[in-house]
């Protein structure tokens, strides 16, 4: 794993097949999509699975909404699915891979490096400065200047 | 997710991070305000090629400038940047949340037929 890149594993209890539809669907990915509190609308949901097709989701919380547009750049059912959000450039990859006793990991590499941060110095630079930062505001946010 | 994230926003914002010296003018002025001519001096930079990454990183959000007709002191927004910091841990925290309503979801999914 490189500095860019965020992994994250789950081997979940159910068949590779199902685990794809629940990652494809937007009448699934309603049921899953937002992190705690924020819901999805099946409605504001857009699957176009081929490559160069559509994904978008419209993610509502309390405080606000974010909406993800991206575009698929690899659908291989039903073991690898792969997009793009152009205005980051962040990339996201899925891989499903069967597991004995009907179980199926799931690992979602994404690396989350803009357009303009392709350099690898520039990459390593961000994410130090990043943890910098992160100091600095925490001084600011103790201080006077809020 | 508290705030509202457009994606131009968001993208402005990482553009202005891109760079080693924006970066640095942000923690230069995370130790107090500077005017472009202060900023200039320290980096050995004209005031035209600071003036060009302080217009980047006020349109991100990132910095805001005085009003003063002169100097036009530049400001630290740390809304911004802490937005910036965060959203890495946000994505963490996003997908881990995620999957734990997936493996939820899958367990109905089964258990309960499939409706």
């Amino acid at each position: 794993m490189s500095d860019d890149e965020l992994v994250y594993e789950r081997v979940f209890h159910a068949p590779r097949e199902l685990v794809w539809r629940c990652l494809t669907q937007p009448t699934e990915l309603a049921h899953f999509w937002g992190p705690r509190g924020i819901v999805t609308p099946v409605d504001g949901i857009v699957v176009e699975l081929r490559p160069g097709g559509r994904f978008e989701t419209l993610m509502v919380g309390p405080h606000g909404s974010y909406r993800m547009v991206a575009t698929f750049t690899e659908v291989v059912p039903p073991e690898r699915l792969a997009w793009v959000e152009p205005s980051t450039g962040m990339h996201t990859v899925s891989t499903l891979d069967e597991r004995g006793g009907g179980r199926t990991a799931v690992v979602i590499t994404q690396r989350h490096v803009p357009e303009a941060m392709r350099r690898p110095e520039a990459r390593a630079g961000f994410l130090t400065s990043l943890d910098k930062l992160d100091e600095h505001l925490h001084l600011l946010m103790q201080g006077d200047r809020s | 997710m508290e705030v509202t994230v457009d994606e131009q926003q968001l993208d402005a914002l990482f553009t202005a991070l891109s760079d080693r010296t924006r970066r640095d003018i942000i923690v230069r002025l995370s130790a107090g305000d500077a005017t472009v001519k202060e900023l200039a001096e320290r980096y050995a930079m004209s005031m035209q090629a600071v003036s060009q990454h302080l217009h980047v990183l006020e349109r991100s959000g990132l910095i805001s400038r005085g009003r003063h007709r002169q100097t036009r002191p530049c400001r630290l927004e740390p809304g911004m940047l802490k937005l910036a910091v965060s959203w890495i841990e946000a994505s963490r925290r996003t997908w881990t949340e995620r999957m734990d309503r997936l493996e939820t979801h899958l367990a109905r999914l089964q258990e309960g037929g499939e409706r």
